[in-house]
């Protein structure tokens, strides 16, 4: 016995001494990693008190200049190599409780201070966190038996280390309505769907993605993502909270992504797409990403103020929605945890800050869409232009009638003397009064052409320069426009060149009271004279001109830069306070992430081409991580909105890395290739059966050991049901529409809107088409975690909560789909109650119901049935009409269509 | 159920919701240990800490169980908010706040002193002082200025503890509505009652945790955002319950399916759905049954909570109630009833308070009064009727607008107005507090003899909401929220607990 005990002894020694020798020859030849084991212990540890706006005792380990550097007490907390005499491993190993670091807090684990202690000997080096690094072509995994692509193969070296295995395939009508909902949104049109059911070729599943991928459909579900990253909705926001017409650029993302638009180059065109050489109407409407920003209309706001918070908006949304990074803390203070200083925050806002946009009213400058008719005279004009004057010329008179720009916005006078903005939106004269315009540029300016409301005849405007009573280069009759409503009117000015502050003089006897308006002022646009007096053509092409200039035409607001006459100067502001402004800034991107190509210019197209150049580190792996999210359930990196150091570390940074290398080098920026190889992977197809076992091991399937099941999108659960009713609109693009819904949702003070329901087959459009006013969202949709589209949405957070339960069981909307949902099992089996049954499940679920689910199911068809037989009433009630299907046995199934539109299996993704 | 019920009810329900806590926290570690679980929603949840604060917030939301009670930071006095807003803004001039001085300027030009430097929404160039519009009293032991305009109010004067020297920075209603409620004047952040029922969670399953009412005809200005989750999950948003059509959205079986087959069908879904979950073991499928079971409850239970009709006679003549009616008084007895049964946050939104002076509907002589007399008797009988109750003490009772109204008279474009109104001011107006853990019959602050700006006591909408937190449990420093990279908090970065008026 003590023998025995005696030899274990000797044994275990020996194991111990091989184990830690060994522990010591493999540690020890591999230097520390920054970023994998230093990093992660100074942002837990130290950086909340160290780093950013708080640097206590001087001391911040945020960059490696400032760790370096000496900290108040006059000491260095780190010399590189010598970590005995750092005062960090000092005062991380310090017996005073007043001087032992992390103060009050929890000590150091004896390896994390090894770690720092070995760091510092090896020379501290510093290492950049993962996301901000360019990325790198990545070594692929060994291939499993299992894989079908290389997705599989990183995913099967983490399942290997983790001792975890991978599930079988699903089933085929898994799979078909797995990937039907996530690449096109809805269950896949029955061509595509039987398609694949029949078809036995080992071809058939990549032969199903290539027809969803080709569908039209696709366009709408991925546009439907995109609008919670645009903001996107119908009304400006805030108070009033009114109509915008912004749609047309729902439709372009719809297009753009059917046709499949490089991702770069689909970029490029929503931030400036304005800047473009010689821009299309489609580049312009794409620009209109970052004009769904909130425009306050509420009378006595400061319209600079609301610009300004336009502005933050674009900047916090570019960075949270297109590079996965949360710049706005950067705002007021130094980014605490990431490398991005106070001043690069104004600095990137100064390339939104030039634009044309003021929070005026109408949302100017918006891209005026002209007919085909008109269309073709803007072309004949501008040949004429091109030809008998200059190409320069043509390309201003292109650019105004196409948007009114640049105009001078009356929003922004000031000086009021018995004059004033009415309802802070537009100047108002009354009699003996006047205003100021500053600013206004008049070298080569012969002719004003502005737009005015009037509303007293015989009114006498006059235009001073640099004094009420300076001289007068322009003076203007004022008769009522018609309806009192605007119009647009020309006046010649005298010649004056430089830069003058203007003053608008008004005096009108027929108005009766001092403090009565005479008219308003919209915009005021500085120019010549109609070119090209004498040439042939001339008078005709003047009568064209203005035709197209006054023409009511639909709009949509775009992005639009001042030109150098209009230069807005960014300023810092002082702790975020817009009204605080610090120095000057010119456009330029944070100087830890990579630099502005060589051909950029340092304006939003600069901006872009920055983004979307390969080295840019965050661009690619941000659509990456969140097309992932849209087929997986959950981003390799789960916080879409912060790959930053703050960031859930990702799952499998190797293959996010590989995938977004692929995206821009193999793929050159296709989402559908990339989409493509997502949904075919081995991983993808997973059946998502859990076992004990593995919920015990990994219960958020955070190693892809099964398939992922997910709730259903707010736009997804709309759009099924349409499907499975049979009654879904094929109708695309268009303004957006009005489903059901019920009274008393819209109640915005003075504002007349009212929801009046859509006629016809624009109650049954997809989701991605109903009208979006921020201020009430629609109701159904906002249950199931849609949001209000005031800022930008990173990621939906996925609640479940009794409320749902409530749309899909009582909406009337829900009510009317299951009605034609039980329309369509009845046509379709026959008279069979089991058989109709049956054959909705397969409607929506491709595959047979079984046994128990029908009898449950069943049951409740014979209990309904036994209530409506004798009830004429409720088989009413619950028909909705007393049509051809007002009868018990079709009331009956309605209930059971109801309960079926409502099974967790239906409104999950499995 | 009876109020004893109820407590019994509560009590097991603390006990389980303890014990709920210890295993989720044990879940957490678990995961944690295996490095994923606790960190992914750890980030959702206020992960890293931005200076010292402790790690209160990491198991706050549940999202299968996101409702379930929990305990706040600190014992609190109060266990539920009745939030009264009057929407467009009172006058503290005819209301709370006497100026005697006031009244002898009356008609006099303002001084350039007070214009200077100044934003008005309405008001141009120089304006006409305009004396109280009312008759004040001093009422109760406490010996608080009460107008006639508010005669029942006065009656109660020592259950009530005025601010009176509150002060925004917002002059026009939306943002000035969005900083009260939300912590900025900008959209975007979650509601003072999607924080605290993020917080606290709602005591009965059965109904939402947090109820709006309205009433006036109107949304307030901002519209749903001063009741909205901001970047808090969906769930935590105010329910807006209806006094006409469905109580709450959806709420009401279809025609023709009655309870007996809506029964029916939600047991047949549960039933496929526990199919469904002996195939997969998805615990999300458990939490969805739940789900359904419980919005079947909600069906019974808010429609009846929502029901004033059975109230007994003497309620509704105290209240001034007119059952199947839209009105102030109807939401009044509603938020007694639903704070009666665990509702955490009940926010009552009254349009129609801006008294410009445009029409006599405006006018601080005429409009004004008739909107106290919508009011005065239902705010009273509501004090009167929680104490009675029992539930005074831990039902924290707000009342107030989003800003003031100015001692000058409105002179619109800087004209002369038909009617008296005053314009938006944010210099001084009052509010009050009742119950909750509040001083009696006390009041806070002072302004000046005019009324223009506080002298003393000033309080600004951060201090209300910290409070507000206070009461409930809450270090309004401490309560956060991770986004955007940053912990968020409903005072932003100030606020200061009006210890002064705590019992």
């Amino acid at each position: 016995m003590q023998a025995l005990n005696f030899k274990k002894i000797i044994l275990v020694t020996t194991l111990l001494v091989v184990a830690v020798v060994a522990f010591i020859f493999f540690t020890r030849r591999k230097p520390v990693d920054f970023s994998a084991q230093v990093k992660p212990i100074l942002n837990k540890k130290c950086i909340t008190c160290h780093g950013g706006v708080r640097r206590k005792g001087g001391f911040s380990v945020l960059f490696r200049s400032e760790a370096l550097a000496k900290t108040e007490s006059g000491k260095f907390a780190i010399i590189p190599g010598d970590p005995e005499h750092s005062e960090m491993i000092k005062r991380l190993t310090s017996k005073d409780p007043e001087e032992r670091m992390p103060y009050k807090h929890e000590q150091l684990s004896k390896d994390e201070i090894e770690i720092l202690r070995r760091w510092i000997k090896e020379g501290a080096q510093w290492g950049d966190h993962w996301a901000y690094v360019a990325v790198q072509k990545t070594d692929v995994p060994s291939k499993p038996d299992w894989a079908i692509n290389e997705i599989d193969n990183f995913i099967d070296q983490k399942l290997k280390e983790e001792k975890l295995t991978h599930s079988p395939e699903a089933d085929k009508a898994t799979l078909l309505r797995r990937v039907s909902l996530d690449l096109i949104g809805m269950p896949a049109p029955e061509n595509i769907s039987q398609k694949f059911l029949n078809d036995n070729s080992e071809h058939a599943y990549e032969n199903l993605i290539d027809s969803l991928l080709a569908s039209k459909h696709y366009g709408e579900r991925w546009t439907a993502l995109w609008l919670d990253l645009a903001r996107y909705a119908d009304t400006k926001g805030y108070e009033r909270d009114d109509v915008r017409d912004i749609w047309r650029y729902r439709d372009w993302l719809i297009n753009a992504f059917n046709k499949d638009e490089p991702y770069d180059k689909f970029l490029i065109e929503q931030i400036a797409g304005d800047l473009l050489p010689n821009p299309t109407d489609a580049q312009y409407i794409a620009t209109a990403f970052h004009r769904n920003t909130m425009t306050n209309d509420e009378g006595g706001t400061d319209n600079e103020e609301f610009r300004t918070a336009a502005v933050l908006d674009r900047v916090n949304t570019t960075w949270e929605a297109l590079m996965g990074t949360t710049f706005a803390c950067v705002q007021c203070h130094s980014h605490p945890y990431d490398p991005f200083t106070h001043d690069e925050y104004y600095k990137f806002m100064a390339f939104f800050n030039d634009t044309r946009d003021e929070d005026s009213y109408a949302d100017y400058p918006l891209l005026r869409t002209y007919n085909d008719s008109m269309q073709n005279k803007l072309t004949e004009l501008i040949e004429w232009m091109n030809k008998n004057v200059s190409p320069q010329k043509a390309k201003e008179a292109y650019t105004f009638l196409k948007t009114w720009q640049p105009a001078y916005n009356t929003l922004r006078c000031d000086s009021f003397v018995n004059s004033g903005l009415s309802d802070t939106k537009w100047a108002a004269f009354r009699n003996h009064g006047f205003f100021r315009l500053r600013n206004v540029e008049l070298t080569d300016r012969n002719n004003l052409i502005f737009r005015v409301a009037s509303y007293k005849k015989g009114g006498d405007c006059e235009i001073h320069t640099d004094d009420a009573n300076g001289a007068v280069i322009a003076k203007i009759k004022l008769d009522t426009t018609k309806n009192y409503d605007w119009e647009i009117e020309e006046a010649a000015i005298k010649a004056t060149s430089g830069v003058h502050d203007l003053y608008f003089t008004y005096t009108n006897n027929n108005l009766k009271k001092t403090t009565d308006n005479g008219a308003m002022i919209d915009w005021l646009y500085f120019t010549e004279n109609f070119p090209g007096e004498g040439k042939p053509g001339h008078d005709e092409m003047k009568t064209v001109y203005w035709k197209l200039l006054v023409a009511d035409v639909p709009t949509t607001p775009v992005m639009m830069d001042n030109p150098s006459f209009m230069h807005r100067v960014s300023h810092v502001f002082e702790r975020g306070n817009w009204l605080m402004k610090g120095e000057v800034v010119e456009p330029d991107v944070p100087h830890s992430l990579n630099h502005l190509p060589a051909n950029a210019p340092h304006n939003r197209l600069g901006l872009a081409m920055w983004m979307v150049d390969k080295k840019n580190p965050l661009v690619s792996r941000t659509i990456v991580n969140r097309l992932w999210e849209q087929i997986f359930g959950t981003g390799l990196a789960e916080t879409l909105e912060d790959l930053g150091t703050q960031g859930v570390p990702p799952t499998h940074r190797e293959l996010l890395d590989y995938l977004s290398y692929k995206l821009m080098n193999d793929y050159n920026w296709s989402i559908k290739k990339l989409l493509k190889e997502m949904v075919m992977s081995a991983t993808y197809r997973q059946d998502s059966k859990a076992t004990d076992e593995m919920l015990q091991k990994d219960a958020f399937n955070k190693f892809y050991e099964r398939g992922s099941r997910v709730r259903l999108s707010a736009e997804q659960v709309r759009d099924q049901a349409l499907v499975v009713g049979g009654v879904m609109s094929e109708k695309m693009f268009g303004p957006s529409v009005y489903p059901y819904q019920p009274d008393g949702i819209w109640l915005s003070p003075y504002s007349g809107l009212t929801w009046i329901k859509s006629n016809g087959e624009d109650q049954y459009r997809r989701a991605v088409y109903t009208y979006w006013k921020r201020t009430a969202a629609y109701p159904a949709m906002v249950t199931f975690d849609a949001t209000s589209h005031e800022v930008c949405t990173a990621r939906r957070i996925r609640t479940n909560t009794p409320l749902q339960a409530l749309v899909t069981l009582n909406d009337s909307s829900y009510l009317d789909m299951a009605r034609h949902f039980a329309y369509r099992m009845q046509k379709e089996a026959g008279a069979d109650v089991s058989k109709q049954i049956s054959r909705g499940y397969e409607i929506i679920m491709y595959k047979p119901v079984s046994a128990e689910k029908l009898q449950a199911l069943k049951e409740l068809y014979d209990d309904a049935y036994s209530k409506m037989k004798n009830d004429a009433d409720k088989t009413c009630e619950i028909i909705g009409e007393a049509n051809e299907h007002n009868n018990p046995e079709t009331a009956a199934l309605v209930v059971v269509a109801n309960a079926m539109l409502n099974l967790d299996e239906v409104i999950t993704k499995n | 159920m009876t109020r004893d019920e109820l407590n019994n009810q509560r009590l097991v329900k603390e006990a389980n919701e303890k014990h709920l806590h210890f295993v989720t926290r044990r879940h957490f570690l678990k995961e944690s240990a295996m490095g994923f679980g606790a960190l992914a929603l750890g980030s959702l949840l206020g992960g890293c800490h931005f200076g010292d604060s402790n790690s209160y917030a990491q198991t706050l939301f549940d999202p299968a169980h996101p409702l379930m009670p929990k305990l706040p930071m600190f014992p609190g006095k109060a266990k539920s908010v009745i939030y009264l807003h009057m929407a467009g803004a009172p006058s503290q001039l005819e209301l709370f706040d006497y100026k005697p001085d006031l009244m002898k300027l009356d008609g006099q030009l303002c001084p350039q002193s007070l214009l200077e430097g100044k934003r008005f929404a309405f008001i141009r160039g120089v304006p006409k002082m305009l004396g109280p519009q009312a008759v004040f009293k001093q009422r109760g032991q406490s010996g608080a200025w009460i107008s006639d305009n508010m005669p029942h109010l006065a009656s109660i004067a020592d259950e009530l503890s005025f601010l009176k020297a509150c002060s925004t920075d917002q002059f026009n209603h939306a943002p000035a509505q969005l900083l009260i409620h939300t912590g900025t004047p900008r959209l975007g952040r979650p509601s003072i009652g999607s924080w605290v029922t993020y917080g606290l969670g709602t005591e009965n399953q059965n109904l939402p945790g947090f109820v709006v009412l309205t009433s006036g005809g109107r949304f307030p200005d901002a519209g749903k955002s001063v009741w909205g989750s901001g970047f808090l999950p969906s769930v935590y948003q105010g329910v807006q319950c209806r006094s006409e059509g469905d109580p709450v959205l959806f709420i009401k079986d279809p025609q023709g399916m009655d309870r007996d087959l809506r029964k029916a069908s939600i047991n047949a879904i549960n039933q496929v759905n526990k199919e469904e979950y002996k195939e997969f073991k998805d615990p999300e499928i458990l939490s969805r049954i739940s789900q359904y079971e419980m919005a079947y409850k909600m069906q019974i239970s808010v429609p009846d909570v929502m029901n004033i009709n059975d109230e007994p006679q003497y309620i509704h003549e105290m209240y001034g109630t007119e059952p199947n009616k839209a009105s102030f008084a109807n939401n009044v007895l509603l938020a007694r009833k639903l704070v009666e049964k665990g509702v955490r946050f009940v926010q009552l939104f009254d349009w129609g308070w801006d008294t410009h002076g445009t029409s006599p509907g405006d006018a601080v002589d005429i409009g004004l009064i008739n909107k106290c007399r919508q009011i005065d008797k239902s705010i009273t009988a509501l004090i009167l009727d929680l104490k009675q109750r029992g539930l005074l003490d831990e039902t924290l009772v707000v009342w107030g607008g989003e800003f003031g109204r100015t001692p000058m008279q409105e002179n619109r474009d800087g004209k002369q107005m038909m009617f008296k109104g005053r314009d938006h001011h944010t210099e001084a107006f009052t509010m009050w507090m009742a119950g909750g853990g509040i001083k009696k019959g006390f009041s806070y602050g002072e302004t000046d003899e005019i009324g223009y700006s506080a002298v003393s006591g000033k309080v600004t909408p951060f201090d209300m909401q910290a409070t507000i937190l206070n009461q409930l449990g809450f270090d309004h420093e401490k309560f956060t929220y991770q986004f955007q990279g940053r912990p968020f908090r409903l005072t932003d970065v100030s606020g200061t607990v009006i210890s002064d008026i705590i019992a």
